[in-house]
């Protein structure tokens, strides 16, 4: 492999670790499946793709994308909490009503983005170019800071609460409705972001970008949950991050492999496996280990 | 002072399964009395503990709280006046938090929730106090995630939680029934540590006549939705479990005789 394949792995990586993050944050923190992440994305990526190419300052553009991302997961959030729709159809559904809306945004099915400003013109200009990834570093890093200092918080407990015991945060003053609509909007606004970044690291923001976006997600929150299963919740914020870093370096491992003969489109078949791998390690590892298992029971249960 | 004023709760209304599930109940309790409810399976004892939560709401009459009609507010809006404890060992606590987590979530019950951390030196310090007063050596396993804990540990720990800070009322809904006779007694006599030290009002169903006649001051037997029989002081004192008996025999009996009039 390259290191120009290692870098862009890098890259790729650190700016899906916020999806996963925000994944992570719909799918365990809160127990909510939450499909809306392939079409935030997208709306991500075309709010701040069409204030960009109107001239509209890069920044200014990208956190319009990340309240438009939050706007979306609040309102699938609302649509089971209020209405009581089934939390994986609310997903589809507003996902299915992000990709007409995302038409409407752009106008048209992609804008290209090159030569307009866009937040990581400054870095291009000043760094050599095998330091690029460190623009994605500090942005990730920042937010899973964000993110940790959250969900050590009376509010971020309160939600954690909210997705393991609904019942015992209701009894302790807790509206697990708010939480879920509050929690959906953060995992969302990330996902806003993350897609708002990639379309400016692309140079464009296409309306089908979305597609994989949550399998995506996915694979990176439980490649970093297998390599550090029942942590804290810091050490889970890192290991998510982790995961897509290392999603994205096995799929480069797998594409540039010249014995494998895999070429670019079979990227979801690929990922299917990974997934599929991921899924299985935990409990191949119980089943080689049985016995450690079964002797650390007791030690847990001395009193009653 | 916590009054219920006739209230009427009908589940499954306009169906051919409609029932009664209270019939007009009024009952005060005053600040400081430990009342503990009796009568059979559908009698009206869970819903009346329910009616109080907020998860179950009347359709006819009010529930009141210190002057303040509380019976239209959701459960985590009653949070503040109302702390309970679940007849599942498991319901009442977090098994994916830790130990401290979960006491830090309780002693905030009914607050607002900001960005401030949830754990600092002082809550720790106050958990530890806390937890050491039980015997069990829990308060050298705060970072432990719940769900490491027995049932009875967790039940023990929720008792805890729920008193953690101040309430206009106590709900315990039948918290021993799921526990071995052991530890049962344990988690009794520590509600009745606690509720003595801090002056608690309490309502506590149970299924055991023994229970209800030993603890608190005043018993109460439901029966089809309704409030069968109200004893406290000289007149409970006198009451042993072959007479609370007697009195659940006659008030189902006489029902009998009543539907048996109707019918004739």
């Amino acid at each position: 492999m390259t290191v120009f394949a290692l870098l862009g792995a890098l890259e790729t990586g650190l700016l899906f670790g916020l999806v996963a993050l925000g994944v992570h944050l719909s799918f365990r923190v809160l127990n909510f499946p939450d499909l809306t992440v392939d079409g935030s994305f997208p709306l991500g990526a075309a709010v701040a793709g069409i204030m960009i190419a109107s001239g509209i300052d890069p920044w200014l553009a990208t956190g319009a994308a990340i309240m438009a991302g939050m706007i979306a997961g609040m309102l699938t959030a609302w649509l089971t909490v209020r209405l009581g729709i089934l939390h994986l159809l609310s997903g589809i559904l507003v996902m299915i009503a992000l990709f007409s809306i995302n038409l409407r945004i752009m106008g048209r099915p992609n804008i290209a983005l090159i030569g307009e400003t866009t937040v990581f013109t400054p870095f291009q200009g000043m760094a050599p170019s095998h330091l690029y990834p460190l623009a994605f570093l500090v942005t990730t890093g920042v937010v899973m800071l964000l993110l940790g200092h959250f969900l050590t918080s009376r509010l971020g407990l309160a939600m954690r609460a909210a997705g393991n015991n609904p019942r015992m945060a209701g009894a302790n003053g807790i509206d697990t409705g708010w939480m879920t609509i509050l929690g959906l909007g953060v995992s969302n606004g990330l996902v806003g972001l993350a897609g708002a970044l990639f379309a400016q690291s692309q140079g464009a923001a296409d309306v089908a970008m979305g597609i994989g976006t949550i399998v995506i997600g996915l694979a990176s929150v439980i490649i970093g949950e297998t390599l550090a299963p029942g942590r804290g919740v810091i050490f889970t914020v890192v290991a998510v991050v982790v995961g897509s870093i290392l999603y994205r370096l096995s799929i480069a491992v797998a594409l540039n492999a010249e014995f494998l003969g895999l070429q670019a489109q079979d990227l979801n078949l690929i990922t299917a496996v990974l997934v599929g791998v991921a899924l299985v390690l935990p409990r191949l590892r119980r089943r080689l280990a049985p016995r450690r298992g079964r002797a650390r029971t007791p030690v847990t249960r001395t009193v009653q | 002072m916590i009054e219920i004023d006739r209230v009427e709760v009908r589940f499954n209304q306009g169906l051919p399964t409609e029932r009664c599930a209270l019939d007009g109940v009024s009952l005060k309790i005053p600040a400081g009395q430990f009342v503990t409810v009796i009568g059979s399976n559908g009698a009206g004892k869970s819903t009346l503990l329910n009616l109080l939560a907020g998860d179950v709401m009347a359709d006819e009459g009010r529930v009141v709280i210190d002057g303040v009609d509380i019976g239209r507010r959701p459960a985590w809006a009653r949070a503040r006046e109302v702390a309970r404890v679940f007849q599942d060992p498991l319901a009442g606590t977090c098994e994916g938090l830790s130990i401290e987590e979960n006491l830090s979530l309780a002693a905030a019950r009914g607050q607002g929730r900001g960005l401030g951390r949830a754990l600092d030196g002082g809550l720790r310090r106050q958990f530890r106090d806390r937890l050491a007063g039980l015997g069990l050596g829990l308060e050298n396993r705060l970072g432990d995630r719940m769900g490491l804990l027995s049932g009875g540990q967790r039940q023990v720990v929720t008792l805890v939680m729920a008193t953690l800070r101040p309430m206009k009322i106590l709900l315990l809904d039948e918290h021993t029934a799921a526990l071995d006779p052991r530890t049962a007694a344990f988690v009794l006599e520590l509600t009745d540590r606690i509720v003595a030290e801090a002056g608690l009002t309490v309502l506590m169903v149970t299924h055991s006549m023994r229970q209800a006649l030993d603890h608190g001051g005043r018993t109460i037997m439901m029966h089809e939705g309704r409030i069968a029989l109200d004893v406290a002081g000289e007149r409970r004192a006198r009451l042993g479990v072959p007479d609370l008996l007697a009195m659940f025999e006659e008030v189902r009996g006489e029902t009998l005789a009543d539907d048996a009039l109707l019918l004739g």
